[in-house]
Order: C-alpha cells, then sequence, then structure tokens
C-alpha cells in the first residue's frame, strides 16, 4: 500500500534526524510539529496525523472546495476518534478544548451546504490546540483540586455561551424594535441555542429563567408573560410584530441582567453535575415533546443545545471520571457521539433543524431513546463524589 | 430464613462474581450491569410485622418450569415486549442484561429490593413504591419473539439454528385490526402479582435496568379476579378458563415442550398473545340469551351447552351454530388460558369505553392449536361482531431457570 510505504518513509527519516533534532532543543515552537513524529506516542502519533488532515483542509478552505472540504472535515472526525481515548486519559484538558473545535468542523461536514466560514474559524482554532496539545505536559491535577478545575472550566463554557447569548440577543430585538417578521424570525433560533446550553445557570437567579424564557403554560397570568416565547408566539402565530417592542426591551434588559449576575457566580461541583441532568431532564420533557418551541417548531435546535449543554459538564469532569471510571467516561463519550449522529439526520445547518411537526412517531422515539440512554448514563457521573 | 432459596447466580458460591466478571469482561469493557451492577446486595425484611402475612407469599423464581404459567392465577398482570437497542450487535451485552435481570428478578419475587450506593449525588437502585408490601405471589416469566432471532431475513446474532421450532411470525387472521406499534417485540415479559403496585414495581425495574440493552416496545396492564379456587369471569361476564388443564400429566401434553424443541427450549412452552378489544356497549345492550348463545356456555354456571355443571365436557352437536365455545373445540386441540381484562379510560370519538381482554394463552405446540384456533374464530367465531383483536404476539418461554443459572443461558452456551 503507498500510504504503508509513505508512513515507513516517515518514520526512517523520522529515526534519523532524531539527534538532531533533539539537539536543537524544544524551545522552538516551530519544530514541534516534526520533533513528534519521532516518537512512538500514539497521542502525539494520531495528533501529527490530525495536523496534516487539517492542513488539507486549510487548503480546501482556501480554493473554496465544499467537496474536499467535506472530506477533509470527514477524515479529521475519523482520525480523532481513532486515538481521542487516549487523549482523554491523559490530556483531559486539552482534550475537550480539542473536541469543542473538531465536532462543529464535523458537524458541518455533514451538511448538504455547510458554513464555510465557521469552519474556517473553528479549523484556525483547531491548529492552535493541536500544537498545545503535541506540546502539553502530562500533567495531573491532585483528585483535591480537580473538582475545583472542573467547576472552572465548565463556567468558563457557561460564561462564553452568555455572552454570545447578549451578542446574538441584540440583532434579534432589534428586528422585532423594527417589526421586521421575516428577519426576526431567521434571528430567533441562535440566541436560543446559547441560553439552551447555559440553562442552569439562568436557573440559579429565581425570576430571570422564567422572564426570559417561560412557555405560556408556565404562566398563570398570560398578560405579565415575556421573554422569548412570548414573541415565539407574536412571530409565528400572530404573524405581526405589533405591540412587541416592550417585549424586546424587556428581554434584552434580562438577558444583560443574566450577563451580569453569571459573572460572579459560583457553583459547587454538585450543582455543576445536577445542572448537566437538568438540562438533559428538559431536553427529555420539554423539547422531545415539542412543547418548548410550540410555534415556530424549532424544538430540535434546543434538544442539541441542551445536550451541548451537559457535554460541556461532562466534559470538565473528565479529569476526575479519569480517577477510577474510565470505562463510564468512555460509554459517555460514545453515547453522545450516538446522539448527535442521531441528530445529523434532521440538521440543516446550527440553527436550522428538521421541523418538529414532521417528525414521525417512530423518528421522535428514536430520538428519546438515544437521549434515555444518554440521561441513564450521566446520571452515574455521580461517581465522581 | 432457608438460604439456599435466596440464591442468586450472583451471589452463589459456585457461580458468582468471578463469573460474573467473566461474562462482563466477555461483553466488553463497556457493558452495563447496571447501576445496581456488581456489587449490589440484597436488602434484608424491614419489618416483618408490619406486612401482612398473605402478602408474604412467595413463588420460587429457580424451578423445572418458569413460574406464571400454571401458577395460580394471580389478580393483576403486565404485560411487556423489548427490543433489543439497534446498537447491539455482541450478544455478550444481550447475555449480560439476562444475567442482570435473572439477579433482579430473583430478588424481587422474594419482596426484596436492591440496596442503594452509599453515594447520595447517584439515583437510587430501587424505585420504593413497593416497600414493606411483600412479595404478594409475584411471578416474572420471560420469553422470547421470532424477532430475537431472525430480523428482516437476517440471523441477527447467530442464533437461529437455535430457534424453537413452532416460533414464527404471527400469520394474517381473519378480523384483526393490528396496530404493530403495541405487537410481537424481540423479549416479553410476563409480570404477575396479587397487589398491582408489587407487580409494576418489579416491571418498572425491569425497563431501567434494560435500558440502552433492551428498550420497552409495549406494556399493557390487566386485572382478573374470582372467588378463590374457582373460574374467574372476563368483562363479558362469563368464565374464562374453565377449559384449563390442572392435572401435571395433562399439562405435559397441553403446556410443557418436550424432546422435540432444541435443547434449552425443551420443559418450556408458547406464549400466545392476543389484545382484545370488547365493543362492550353494543354487548350491554344484547340479550341475555343471545349473549349465551354466542358463547356457547351458560352465564352463570359456565356450562356448555346441553349441561349443567361447569367442568362437564362441551357436546360439540349441542353448541349453537358458530357459537365461541363450539368453534374452539372444533380444532380438537387444548391450550392454557391466562388471560387478564384490561380498561383503559373511554375511547374519545364515540364515548365508548376501551376495555376488553389481554388474551394470554400457554401451549406446547402454538402451531397446533393456538394458530388454528384463531384461523377458526377469525373466520366465524358469532362473537367477531362484539370484539375486534387489535395486537399479537407469540414468544418462546424456555424451560425453568436453575439455581446459579440465568434466563435462556442454554441457549448462548
Amino acid at each position: 500500500m503507498k500510504s504503508q510505504k509513505k508512513m515507513v518513509f516517515l518514520l526512517l527519516i523520522a529515526i534519523l534526524l532524531l539527534p538532531v533534532i533533539t539537539a536543537c532543543g524544544s524551545t522552538q515552537k516551530s519544530s514541534s510539529s516534526k520533533t513528534s513524529q519521532a516518537t512512538n506516542d500514539p497521542v502525539k502519533q494520531g495528533t501529527n496525523k490530525m495536523k496534516q488532515l487539517n492542513n488539507k483542509l486549510q487548503a480546501a478552505l482556501k480554493k473554496n472546495d465544499t467537496d474536499a472540504i467535506k472530506k477533509y472535515g470527514k477524515q479529521i472526525n475519523t482520525q480523532w476518534l481513532s486515538y481521542e481515548n487516549g487523549v482523554r486519559d491523559r490530556f483531559p484538558l486539552q482534550y475537550a478544548k480539542i473536541e469543542r473545535y473538531q465536532q462543529p468542523i464535523y458537524a458541518q461536514s455533514n451538511l448538504a451546504d455547510p458554513d464555510v466560514a465557521q469552519i474556517k474559524e473553528n479549523s484556525t482554532a483547531l491548529t492552535g490546540q493541536l500544537n498545545d496539545l503535541l506540546t502539553a505536559k502530562e500533567t495531573k491535577t491532585k483528585p483535591s483540586k480537580q473538582m475545583d478545575q472542573a467547576v472552572d472550566d465548565y463556567l468558563k463554557y457557561a460564561d462564553e455561551q452568555i455572552d454570545m447569548l447578549v451578542k446574538t440577543t441584540k440583532p434579534f430585538v432589534k428586528a422585532v424594535k423594527a417589526g421586521d417578521v421575516e428577519k426576526a424570525k431567521k434571528l430567533y433560533t441562535l440566541p436560543r441555542i446559547y441560553y439552551e446550553r447555559a440553562e442552569p445557570i439562568a436557573e440559579s437567579f429565581g425570576d430571570l429563567d422564567p422572564a426570559i424564557d417561560a412557555r405560556i403554560n408556565d404562566v398563570d397570568n398570560v398578560s405579565k408573560w415575556t421573554g422569548f416565547h412570548e414573541i415565539e408566539r407574536a412571530l409565528w402565530e400572530k404573524n405581526s410584530l405589533k405591540g412587541q417592542s416592550k417585549y424586546a426591551d424587556k428581554l434584552m434588559t434580562d438577558v444583560l441582567d443574566l450577563q451580569k449576575k453569571s459573572k460572579t457566580f459560583k457553583l459547587t461541583p454538585k450543582a455543576m453535575v445536577a445542572g448537566a441532568m437538568e438540562l438533559l431532564e428538559e431536553a427529555a420533557t420539554s423539547k422531545i415533546t415539542g412543547e418548548e418551541e410550540r410555534y415556530s417548531h424549532t424544538d430540535l435546535v434546543d434538544l442539541q443545545a441542551n445536550v451541548d449543554g451537559s457535554e460541556a459538564v461532562y466534559q470538565a469532569a473528565i479529569p476526575a471520571l479519569n480517577e477510577g471510571h474510565k470505562d463510564l467516561a468512555n460509554q459517555i463519550d460514545k453515547q453522545f457521539q450516538a446522539f448527535d449522529k442521531q441528530m445529523l439526520k434532521y440538521k440543516k445547518s446550527d440553527t436550522e433543524y428538521e421541523d418538529y411537526t414532521k417528525l414521525s412517531k417512530d423518528q421522535i422515539r428514536e430520538i428519546s431513546n438515544e437521549l434515555s440512554k444518554l440521561s441513564k448514563l450521566m446520571a452515574q457521573t455521580a461517581k465522581i463524589f | 430464613m432457608d438460604h439456599e432459596e435466596l440464591g442468586t447466580p450472583q451471589q452463589k458460591k459456585g457461580y458468582s462474581r468471578r463469573e460474573m466478571l467473566k461474562m462482563s469482561a466477555l461483553a466488553g469493557g463497556g457493558i452495563a450491569l447496571g447501576a445496581s451492577g456488581l456489587g449490589a446486595a440484597l436488602e434484608l425484611f424491614g419489618d416483618k410485622a408490619a406486612t401482612d402475612p398473605a402478602n408474604e407469599s412467595k413463588i420460587p423464581f429457580f424451578a423445572t418450569h418458569q413460574a406464571g404459567v400454571t401458577t395460580a392465577q394471580q389478580g393483576y398482570g403486565y404485560l411487556a415486549a423489548f427490543d433489543i437497542d439497534p446498537s447491539i450487535h455482541d450478544v455478550a451485552k444481550i447475555m449480560a442484561l439476562f444475567i442482570t435481570w435473572t439477579r433482579l428478578a430473583a430478588t424481587l419475587i422474594q419482596g426484596k429490593r436492591e440496596i442503594n450506593s452509599s453515594n447520595k449525588e447517584l439515583p437510587p437502585n430501587d424505585t420504593n413504591e413497593a416497600r414493606d408490601l411483600g412479595a404478594a405471589n409475584l411471578t416474572i416469566t420471560f420469553g422470547l419473539g421470532h424477532s430475537f432471532f431472525m430480523k428482516n431475513g437476517k440471523d441477527r446474532f447467530g442464533l437461529a439454528s437455535q430457534m424453537p421450532k413452532q416460533l414464527t411470525p404471527m400469520p394474517r387472521i381473519a378480523h384483526e385490526t393490528l396496530d404493530q406499534s403495541i405487537s410481537n417485540g424481540d423479549i416479553c415479559v410476563q409480570i404477575c402479582a396479587d397487589i398491582q403496585q408489587v407487580a409494576f414495581h418489579a416491571l418498572r425495574n425491569l425497563i431501567k435496568e434494560a435500558l440502552g440493552t433492551a428498550n420497552i416496545r409495549w406494556m399493557e396492564t390487566g386485572f382478573l379476579n374470582g372467588p378463590k379456587g374457582k373460574t374467574p369471569r372476563n368483562l363479558f361476564g362469563f368464565k374464562d378458563g374453565t377449559a384449563n388443564v390442572t392435572d401435571p400429566d395433562d399439562q405435559n401434553k397441553v403446556v410443557w415442550t418436550s424432546s422435540d424443541e432444541p435443547k434449552w427450549m425443551r420443559g418450556g412452552t408458547y406464549l400466545g398473545y392476543r389484545k382484545i378489544k370488547m365493543i362492550i356497549e353494543t354487548w350491554d345492550r344484547d340479550s341475555y340469551s343471545d349473549q349465551e348463545q354466542v358463547i356457547g356456555r351458560k352465564k352463570n354456571s359456565g356450562a356448555a351447552f346441553g349441561r349443567t355443571h361447569e367442568h362437564e365436557p362441551v357436546i360439540i352437536s349441542k353448541q349453537p351454530g358458530d357459537s365461541h365455545v363450539g368453534l374452539a373445540h372444533q380444532t380438537g386441540q387444548k391450550i392454557y388460558r391466562r388471560a387478564y381484562s384490561y380498561t383503559n379510560g373511554i375511547q374519545p370519538a364515540t364515548g365508548n369505553l376501551d376495555a376488553g381482554l389481554l388474551f394470554i394463552s400457554y401451549q406446547n405446540k402454538p402451531q397446533e392449536s393456538f394458530i388454528p384456533m384463531l384461523r377458526v374464530l377469525g373466520k366465524s367465531d358469532a362473537l367477531n361482531e362484539y370484539i375486534d383483536h387489535v395486537a399479537t404476539g407469540l414468544f418462546a418461554i424456555p424451560a425453568g431457570i436453575k439455581k446459579n443459572e440465568y434466563f435462556a443461558q442454554h441457549l448462548f452456551e
């Protein structure tokens, strides 16, 4: 096989180069990729292959060659799956970061019409993360500090989501106030994604979650109903934004308030894990039934966002899970993949999934089943306590 | 307390942790032996005095035949079917589930439950609603459907050569309006008890354990109460199960399978299932005499036409044409009936009751008894005017589980 020969050749070169490179020392960061070709370490080897594929992806991006972009996006995923367990075991922090950029590339590569700009952004970020992994030292966080580290990592994620919530709510609110129904419909789902990912944080601030996210049946007095879903109804049921300005203003105020409060938010590890379960429960109760987005039928977008949010908790908890629960981590990892694969069938873009009402009973049950399997496994992450 | 009685595969010395670990290794690292996995032990009875002694009645789990077949019928029954999860291609994971289920069933039928982890951040292993209710004659009966062996013409798990001889997909029967989503399935579980809550608890915990390996497909709930030692009545008001054989020799002829089956299936039986919706309002407006003509028995005594006592044999020549009992007897075959009645609110479109019979029968040769009987009845049963078959199933019920073994072990090993 051609590729095998190439491998042997590379390996030979690498062995020959070994003393030279060691002499050069590791101070030069640019040479790090060459250095690691010399190693037998499967993580370094795998990462080098990732880099090669990522370079090919970037070349394809430059040429704007959609077929090649999709091809390499998928190959990067296959390569990642082939050695990610080793990364998760030894470099859990880097692992989570790579997943964060690699997964969206893969998801986009499976779409008929991928978002090239987004792939570009993630591919660039991925290069940085791969380089970091090549030079990363295998440091073990002390078990006593692991949980604090996990919470810090998760809060960082949640903060980013809430920042994005603010950023994406602004244009939505603007469109609502301008009375532009079509534009507002288009801009509706994006802030929903960020909100649903970080919902456990919002739920910690008493009235904010209901003010932002209540559904019509959550309130006893419909005239006091505010938030995304009130505007959702105006957009899809009434097809008119008349009188919606005050709701748009209130939504913006509440979202900004959430951002302010979340900056100083403290979270215990137990609450973090409980939050992941809440997200999956949310997905399994109100999203899978089509109740959450009953006017826009964009429930699958929210569903995926809830699962993403819980995955962030899982990723933050990997170092702790690695202490005696690697097998569980492995099962959870596989189930997140199985779930995402199921959802890809209905994904058109990050903000557009199949209309909930177009799904058959069997399709809903299939998604529900994968979600249940995920919840059952995620409930076991409490073993880290 | 008899220690032998408490034997479960995992506790007993001969088959135990080590064997289980071997199994788990066989099934690959990720095998879900479950939240109540290897380390789970049995919880001992709490406050004995507080429990009604009647509910402490137990049916042994480890026996020659599976319990719940010729066992005196309990007041409540659940019948449920499961499908193997699409992600499962590895028979070891199914074996692991059956080991877990066997352990759990052997625990539950004693009125016990799995203990919870000391880590209170984890979900509880047992759902707790049957605490202090006792065993209540709980039985848990496991079976396998045709689709467990063959699906879309494929031998799913390399077990098709071990397929029970009489196990087929259910053939088409006249006058049926089947809902596939509540019919058939890869695995079936019948759970019966004298207390409904005890039966539900058992099923719920089996479902919880199985998720990811086998997922619940459908579940039906039934009830049936009769005076002690007498034949109970179904919702038509007639006795149901009069012709059941009680003598063990006769049961060997009618119910239990023998040497013509693959080894693992001998001493087992087949569960035939029909969910029969009764058109209750129409029936209730039918005359008393016509009701008797339709069934072919006297409503009060249960005696066949031309007889005075319930258990006197049916005289075919005295049967009204197309009567239910007459047609069923014409096949010359016997089945062992173990049906439950069901109610499920009203039918919104008409306001009529949604009620009927979960017809369950056990027989060793369903292709010669159960199915021919359905064919004859489907074509011309006078009762068809008042019923509609809405769900179906045929499941092989393997022999009883021996101590230190697990359900269907000899199918796999």
